[in-house]
């Protein structure tokens, strides 16, 4: 098992936020971890990218505890996360934010070499890799013509789009996605859905916290229902989305 | 661009041989010096942003050190500047630790640096047995280089011309070089969003401790030097005007540029003594112009001449 | 010694009183727009020279001095945050520095019309109190109940009055008083100059105590700010309990450590205060 998420549970004062959560996640799949707002997700989506740390319980990665590592160490060990809400360098450009977000590469390149490169400059055979890298991963995420535009000009969708870019980037063996699909129009929610299995179809394994059901039921091969921060139903997805409890507790609020 | 700061170097280095005027060599040298803190700060304030009242003390410590080493211990000048060094880059991991470590950003991190270097102030201050107090130390010795015919000491105007600007020169190459690697990518990243940066595997703690104890260390290279130009080391290197006037300078050249506070440096270096000012207008007018410029022209001398070039 | 410690509290709770009460606006001040106004010790010196020249020079009787100064730093505050501060709402580096150039002008102004040589109005309530043994200087005693009456009545306001409740609530959590319709852009303007009002009657008292210095300002805004973080940022009352935990500790630190490094002490403390609890003595944000 790639993920392994044992008996989480995560409290803010007299608040319990994530309530002895378990669930695995294996190599190539696609996991959705759904709930109403409120429900726990995004605390654990956060626990597990090291943003928070747990109260009790282990996340073990290829079979190490990671619940104590920072976020960067969280990002080095290939597990990397996107917000929901869109992050973005100020000022920048896309390629700016993609070169930013090639850190790691470089890093796992030159490792200690790089202080080489204070004196000679970037070696051009990894600079091309890197540029080769980028306008691959613009491609597939549909930014490629807007490369040199300043992030902020991008529609909001677009922004979205750039977080994936950028954690897609740090080759991450689990690329965690925070309500990748909030806030989007129709037509940006088709785009994401290719986007997405374009990724799953070079093998990238992706974790994926949504609260609607319907874009999230078409793509994710297996899911987990979270409700007041508790697992109440798992398992492959339809299933998951046909039982009771799930109904009950999420669309039945939902419609009521 | 380039080219003109490459007219701009070679202008300074043949100016000597056409001004012959002791008081504009004197302006130089301070303005040098000057511009050498104010590159360095830039490397922490405007690359990182991190807004660091530490670098006053960085200065000062390294110019107290050294000359302690040098009248008092009877060492080598440039041999006493190694230990200086140690001591700001130890005193600046040590503050940069504790700020990092905690969190602290913006506001917070420039009050605790503050309070760090006015304890240091305070210590230079009193310590009179070894800082001679609020007198400070008058400083004789000159440093001196050996060359085949003998050492040659640096006591004229035209060799402390060449001493400060190679020094500025490094200075600059330094932060140059730094700016230009990965590590100034990851300065940026922190300085735009640090949050989203330590997401994408920046290890933001280790970068800005980084930036902050480079841009230090190189405040305590020009400390080194300064004592031994002026004549005295006094508590006054650390108090917090010295830091605002290093501030003024960075915002007036340009602060997300690394020649900018070059620009500031000299300028506000010459200015008063273009114009004729008592000391207490020459504060009120770098007052103003710190206001000035941040509400006016916010990205400075050099925001100003690129967005002239760019409109053109 | 009793004579020395009660003499030192009742100086700690002096001292302490105007950190707190510069602090109160440090902490208004940011709560409602964003930003750290460091030129309220050039407000206090600014109070304190009026409060001088109103008395000696002018020859007014010196509570009618005292409201003269702060009348006159009111309207300075006033222009200030019309011309100045009003741009820099929200951006807490440029709003830092900008307050730092006009300290530098204002101690430069005073500097240059009244020269550095210290003002007195020390001998305006001469005599002391002798309470079971104990001297206590009339004019202390008197400033202490101003203070405490200042604090008291800032208290009523932020508690009692819709505008008071309206700024405390915004200073506390703006997003929410945003919301519940709060008049921001005036309600800022009326807490900065009612900052820099009590910056100027912080002065105006302090110059009956002790001689001014065009750079009195400075050290006591570093010690309000220093109170205001101890309190921690957002905690309106807390600030003035922030002030006289510190005046207090300095005073009694002195009787019982080399004085020297009184003004260490605080910022020791502080910095150790602000590791053990990020968000501050009285304070719940980090």
């Amino acid at each position: 098992m790639l993920l392994d998420i044992q008996n989480l549970t995560k409290r803010f004062g007299g608040l319990t936020a994530v309530s002895n959560v378990s669930f695995g996640v294996e190599r190539g799949e696609i996991v959705g971890i759904f709930g109403p707002n409120g429900s726990g997700k995004t605390t654990t989506l956060s626990l597990i990218a090291g943003i928070l740390k747990p109260t009790s319980g282990a996340i073990v990665w290829k079979d190490r505890d990671i619940s104590t590592l920072t976020p960067f160490e969280v990002a080095q060990q290939g597990l990397v996360k996107t917000f929901q809400n869109p992050q973005l360098f100020p000022e920048l450009t896309v390629a700016q934010h993609m070169r930013i977000a090639c850190h790691l590469h470089v890093k796992r390149a030159l490792g200690i070499g790089r202080l080489r490169t204070l004196f000679s400059g970037m070696p051009a055979e990894l600079d091309r890799t890197l540029e080769h890298k980028i306008g691959q991963m613009l491609e597939l995420c549909r930014l490629s013509s807007q490369r040199n535009d300043e992030a902020g000009a991008l529609s909001y969708g677009g922004e979205k789009m750039l977080g994936v870019a950028m954690g897609m980037v740090c080759d991450p063996e689990l690329l965690l996605l925070d309500e990748p699909a909030s806030g989007l129009g129709h037509d940006e929610i088709t785009n994401l859905d290719a986007v997405l299995r374009d990724l799953k179809s070079h093998g990238v394994t992706l974790c994926i916290i949504d609260h609607k059901v319907g874009f999230l039921g078409r793509l994710a091969d297996r899911s987990i229902a979270l409700h007041h921060g508790a697992v109440i139903a798992t398992g492959k997805t339809e299933d998951v989305l046909a039982n009771e409890a799930v109904v009950a507790a999420y669309l039945g609020k939902k419609h009521a | 661009m380039k080219y003109a700061i490459a007219v701009g170097l070679l202008l300074a280095l043949v100016a000597p041989a056409v001004v012959h005027s002791d008081s504009i060599l004197a302006i130089a040298i301070y303005g040098f010096m000057a511009a050498s803190l104010a590159v360095s700060f830039n490397l922490i304030f405007g690359f990182t942003g991190q807004l660091s009242m530490f670098h006053a003390a960085s200065f000062g410590v390294s110019a107290y050190v050294v000359t302690i080493l040098v009248t008092t211990f009877k060492w080598n000048f440039w041999l006493a500047i190694i230990p200086a060094l140690v001591v700001v880059m130890i005193l600046s991991l040590i503050v940069g630790t504790i700020c990092f470590r905690f969190k602290l950003k913006e506001f917070y991190f420039a009050v605790v640096t503050m309070a760090f270097s006015e304890v240091l102030r305070l210590i230079t201050l009193n310590w009179n047995s070894v800082t001679n107090g609020s007198l400070g130390i008058t400083v004789v010795d000159k440093p001196s280089i050996w060359t085949p015919s003998g050492s040659f000491a640096i006591s004229s105007g035209v060799s402390w011309y060449y001493l400060t600007l190679a020094l500025l020169v490094i200075v600059y190459i330094i932060c140059h070089r730094i700016l230009a690697s990965w590590i100034g990518r990851c300065l940026a990243a922190i300085r735009l969003n640090d949050q989203l940066g330590e997401t994408l595997g920046i290890d933001v703690f280790k970068y800005k401790l980084l930036s902050f104890a480079i841009g230090s260390v190189l405040a305590g290279l020009v400390g080194a030097f300064y004592g031994f130009y002026s004549g005295f080391v006094e508590p006054h290197y650390f108090s917090i005007p010295l830091g605002l006037d290093i501030i003024a300078m960075v915002l007036l050249g340009g602060v997300n540029s690394l020649i900018g506070p070059v620009i500031g440096a000299l300028v506000l270096t010459a200015l008063p003594h273009v114009i004729e000012l008592s000391a207490e207008l020459r504060i009120a007018l770098y007052g103003s112009i710190l206001i000035f410029v941040i509400l006016v022209m916010p990205k400075g001398i050099v925001g100003l001449l690129t967005s002239r070039k760019h409109a053109a | 010694m009793t004579q020395l410690v009660i003499g030192q509290m009742l100086n700690g709770v002096i001292v302490g009183s105007l950190y707190g009460i510069i602090a109160l606006g440090v902490t208004l001040t940011f709560g409602l727009t964003g930003i750290v106004n460091f030129a309220l010790g050039a407000f206090m010196m600014f109070g304190a020279y009026a409060t001088w020249y109103l008395y000696d020079v002018v020859g007014l009787p010196y509570p009618a001095a005292v409201l003269g100064a702060v009348i006159f730093v009111s309207i300075v505050g006033y222009i200030s945050d019309r011309a100045l501060f009003q741009f820099t709402r929200g951006n807490l580096v440029n709003g830092l520095l900008v307050s730092i150039g006009m300290i530098s002008v204002f101690e430069a102004l005073v500097l240059a019309a009244f020269t550095t040589t210290p003002k007195d109005l020390t001998y305006v309530l001469p005599g002391a109190l002798h309470v079971a043994g104990i001297v206590l200087p009339k004019i202390k005693v008197a400033v202490c109940v101003v203070f405490l009456a200042v604090i008291f009545g800032t208290y009523l306001a932020l508690t009692r009055t819709w505008l008071g409740r309206a700024a405390f609530a915004y200073a506390q959590n703006p997003e929410a008083a945003a919301l519940m319709g709060v008049r921001t852009g005036r309600l800022q303007t009326i807490v900065v100059v009612y900052s820099t009002a009590l910056a100027g009657l912080g002065g105006g008292l302090y110059a009956s105590m002790y001689s001014i210095e065009p750079t009195i300002g400075s050290a006591y805004i570093l010690k309000a700010v220093e109170a205001a973080i101890l309190a921690g940022v957002g905690s309106v009352i807390g600030a003035l309990g922030g002030g006289i935990i510190l005046g207090v500790s300095e005073n009694l630190g002195s009787v019982f450590f080399p004085s020297a490094f009184r003004d260490a002490y605080g910022l020791v403390f502080l910095i150790a205060i602000l590791l053990v609890r990020p968000g501050g003595l009285f304070g719940d944000r980090p």
